[in-house]
């Protein structure tokens, strides 16, 4: 059977089923409520805040990344199932915003991971967080919402400037990187725990 | 109220080490050498001034020294206290208040990271806490002499398009 007569039914489908990760990096964390409530009640469009990436379509990245948050962002991108989108809010992500001399704070968001839709603002309201929700979905009914296509085929130039930031092999020093802190501790509650016997 | 002078008279007159002035209303100063601020802030803990709300440091190349300023809070007195104290720049070495107010371990730890304080008695000091490891290698730092926007520049590789005109900065 061929799906592709399917494909305008899916689009659709996609477009007006929306599941957001809410992993609320920056200030526009703080946009989200109101955009959730009553007053602009997104979840008129489909869309709702979901506690797991392995569901999610749509990733909301609100406000600036550091270095930190962007190992935990790359992670969190990769365990999305395609089709994945990505919004990008805040001059922040575009260049750095008011954080362009910060040594803390990513210049390019789109070096890293790709981005299909970015909102301009120090911070955008929610109007134009829905304007921009608006485009999403326009984009993904005409298919040209492709970050997840280009994320696969440019996966070395993505990899190649991560790599570049944070060193090679930086998934697993980022994972031992507390170990030795963690037994610490352990041995300390283990040696107070046999004084107590 | 409070009368501001009298507390700092009362507190001075327990140290005699100290100079203090009141610089307004809530808002009172000491200025201490550092050997003696573990006396001094036990003496402030003893008498009332029970919350250290943040540990700041500032750095003065042109007098060579780094200040640091010790924010006390009372809630008997109601007052704000700054206790300052200045520590030579290529040696500073202060000791840690961190059995007097527990809560100075994070920030000694704070101003260990950014100005290179050394805080002799703290035992996490060298714990991983803001910093990521790339940035500790190339010697991060808020003092004055540290080339912050070149260590920008050369981390995240952004265009030099600063350097066309100094005065204005365009992004």
């Amino acid at each position: 059977m061929d799906w592709k007569l399917w494909e305008p039914l899916i689009e659709f489908a996609r477009k007006r089923s929306l599941w957001i990760v809410s992993f609320c990096t920056g200030c526009g964390g703080i946009e989200m409520p109101p955009l959730m409530t009553s007053r602009y009640d997104l979840e008129r469009f489909g869309m709702m805040p979901n506690p797991a990436p392995r569901m999610a379509d749509l990733f909301l990245i609100t406000g600036y990344v550091t270095p930190k948050t962007l190992k935990r962002i790359i992670i969190t991108y990769e365990m999305q199932p395609d089709p994945k989108y990505v919004i990008a809010h805040g001059s922040c992500t575009i260049n750095g915003g008011i954080y362009w001399d910060a040594y803390n704070a990513i210049k390019r968001l789109d070096a890293y991971i790709p981005v299909d839709v970015y909102i301009a603002g120090c911070m955008p309201r929610p109007e134009s967080v829905m304007e921009g929700i608006n485009k999403m979905m326009e984009m993904i009914e005409n298919g040209t919402a492709d970050s997840w296509k280009r994320y696969k085929e440019n996966y070395e130039w993505y990899k190649k400037n991560q790599d570049e930031l944070f060193g090679e092999g930086w998934r697993e020093k980022e994972a031992r990187r507390w170990i030795p802190w963690i037994m610490d501790d352990l041995k300390r509650a283990e040696k107070e725990r046999e004084k107590n016997d | 109220m409070t009368d501001y002078e009298a507390l700092v008279a009362k507190i001075l007159e327990k140290a005699p080490y100290a100079e203090g002035e009141v610089r307004r209303e809530r808002r009172i100063e000491f200025r201490i050498s550092p050997d003696r601020i573990r006396d001094f802030l036990k003496l402030l803990k003893d008498n009332g001034f029970e919350l250290l709300l943040q540990i700041t440091a500032v750095d003065w190349p042109d007098r060579g020294e780094i200040e640091l300023i010790y924010q006390v809070f009372s809630i008997t007195h109601r007052t704000h206290t700054f206790v300052r104290t200045a520590i030579p720049r290529d040696n500073s070495v202060v000791p840690t208040v961190m059995d007097i107010y527990p809560v100075a371990e994070t920030y000694e730890r704070d101003a260990h990271e950014f100005f290179q304080v050394v805080f002799e008695g703290n035992p996490k000091l060298e714990m991983p806490w803001i910093l990521e490891e790339e940035d500790k290698e190339a010697g991060l730092s808020y003092r004055k002499d540290f080339d912050m926007l070149g260590y920008v520049k050369r981390k995240y590789k952004i265009l030099d398009r600063f350097d066309e005109d100094k005065g204005t900065y365009v992004i």
